[in-house]
């Protein structure tokens, strides 16, 4: 029941969200400012998990493979594989949910409760678009590009464990990297990340603009938007795969 | 002109807003006035239509806000300015930029010309070198004056100001009840002011309403205030009496 209803008022404030934007040129400017709040800011946590789990793939498959008979430069081809498929795009997301969508939520909660919002409406402006879609636009614009970085970040991270570990060399992993190249993969994961960028601010917008009462709701409402909009995630991303990969 | 007619609001049980009418008159400066609790915050916001009203009309002119589309409705409150009971100025932006905001989202003023409006509401609340800093950084008198420069950034033709001189010094109190009261007469706007002091009710309560717990207790204006034979009224201003028999 209160699932439903809660689908219900989703979908209202995404209405409003996509009414009519204000003036072009104030959506622009809050656009770029949101880029380097929600993207750049974003990028060395991107670049921190992405190292380390790329080098983690490279130990744990270089430790697997020991025993078996296959060649070193799958090591190479699998942290590629991994990346590009999962790690880069859902992965990531769901860390960016955490963190993006923690600070949406909280921004504009606080904004609820202290009446900014609702000078804002007595404006005349449209609240919900003016606060929630430069966030919305600037995540789908730059996630793909994080994710980008993401795969990069990660085999360079592969690459260092490899060579420093003596578990495989440069030269074979760089092999590995060009085997069985399916830029398909690539563009199937850009688009989930251009969808997660939309549910993240979304649904972390969503909660925010709700907030009633005190200090203590926007607390709740930016955990509720984690929670929520990273099992959005989980559930878009069978939905994608279905899709895209069947 | 704004008239209320039969305005009830509840939140839940508490019946705050009991059948209230009352007519503000342009050009003048209309008061409300009440103990704290009394509604008048939820009056103001009814008025504007940020609460919906449970039965009842507000009429501006003649338009009915309580029954408007959100497009009829967005253009009617771009000529509303609004003071909030707690400034609510955009804390991202810079007291400069609150000012400027209205101006970028609706006015066709090249930046020059939104500089010096700026300037000028913020020469008029009497307020100089703060341009620079955000809300968080200047006092919550300060943040009250900013906020009132805002509202009047546009011309509005309805000024509803939520006490405006609380957390003010005496002198900067007077001088910003005096602002109001000019620009309502040049401009002959419609202004409506909620409010417990009694200086702003002497200085300048053209109509004054007072508010008993949600109920339309008496009307009337500064000069008869104090024959009033309302013993709630009587009640609320005694404490001002105080200072009047101090000064015989
Ligand atoms: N959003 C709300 N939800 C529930 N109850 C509310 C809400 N806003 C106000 N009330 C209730 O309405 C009543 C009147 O509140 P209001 O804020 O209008 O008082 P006020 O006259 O403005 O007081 P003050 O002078 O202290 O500002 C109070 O009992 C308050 O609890
Ligand atoms: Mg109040």
């Amino acid at each position: 029941m209160t699932f439903f209803s809660e689908i219900g008022n989703y979908s209202v404030f995404l209405a409003k969200v996509f009414n009519k934007p204000e003036r072009k040129r104030i959506l622009f400017k809050e656009f770029k400012e949101e880029l380097i709040k929600l993207g750049i800011n974003s990028i060395p946590i991107v670049i921190i998990i992405s190292l380390f789990i790329g080098a983690v793939i490279t130990i744990q498959t270089a430790y697997n493979m020991k025993a078996r008979l296959v060649p070193l430069y799958l090591i190479g081809y699998l942290v590629r594989e991994s990346m590009i498929l999962e790690f880069s795009s859902t992965i990531v997301s769901l860390i960016l949910a955490g963190k993006i969508g923690s600070n949406i939520a909280s921004e504009i909660g606080s904004m609820r409760i202290s009446e900014q919002i609702d000078a804002l409406e007595i404006m005349g402006v449209n609240s919900a678009s003016y606060l929630a879609l430069p966030k919305i636009i600037a995540a789908m614009v730059f996630n793909p590009i994080l994710y980008v970085f993401s795969v990069f970040i990660g085999v360079i991270g592969g690459i260092m464990a490899g060579s420093l570990g003596g578990l495989i060399s440069v030269t074979s992993f760089i092999e590995g990297l060009q085997f069985h190249v399916h830029l398909y993969y690539i563009a199937y994961s850009m688009i989930k990340t251009v969808f997660f960028g939309f549910i993240i601010t979304s649904i972390a917008a969503f909660y925010g603009y709700n907030v009633s009462g005190g200090a203590l709701n926007v607390g709740k409402a930016s955990t509720k938007a984690v929670v929520n909009s990273s099992v959005a995630i989980l559930i878009m991303n069978l939905i994608l795969t279905q899709l895209i990969l069947n | 002109m704004i008239n209320v007619v039969g305005a009830n609001k509840s939140f839940g049980s508490n019946h705050v807003l009991k059948d209230v009418s009352i007519d503000f008159e342009k050009g003048k400066t209309n008061l409300i006035i009440g103990k704290s609790g009394s509604g008048k915050t939820v009056l103001l916001k009814s008025i504007v239509a940020l609460y919906p009203l449970d039965s009842g009309s507000v009429f501006y002119g003649d338009t009915d806000i309580t029954n408007l589309d959100s497009k009829k409705l967005k253009n009617l409150r771009k000529d509303i300015g609004m003071l909030f009971q707690g400034g609510a100025l955009f804390d991202s932006k810079t007291v400069l930029e609150n000012i400027m905001f209205p101006m970028d989202m609706f006015s066709q003023m090249s930046n020059k010309e939104k500089l010096k409006r700026a300037q000028f509401c913020l020469d008029r609340v009497n307020l100089v070198g703060a341009d620079n800093l955000y809300p968080s950084e200047i006092s919550g008198g300060m943040n009250k004056r900013v906020a009132i420069a805002r509202a009047i950034a546009l011309n509005p033709s309805f000024l509803f100001c939520d006490e405006p001189n609380s957390g003010l010094d005496p002198t900067t109190a007077l001088l910003i009840d005096n602002l109001i009261s000019e620009i309502t007469k040049e401009y002959q706007i419609t202004t409506i002011i909620n409010t417990h002091d009694m200086n702003s009710v002497i200085n300048i309560g053209d109509n004054v309403t007072f508010i008993d717990k949600g109920e339309v207790a008496w009307r009337g204006d500064k000069y008869n205030i104090f024959d009033s034979k309302n013993q709630h009224l009587q009640d609320f201003i005694s404490p001002a009496m105080l200072i009047r028999s101090i000064n015989r």
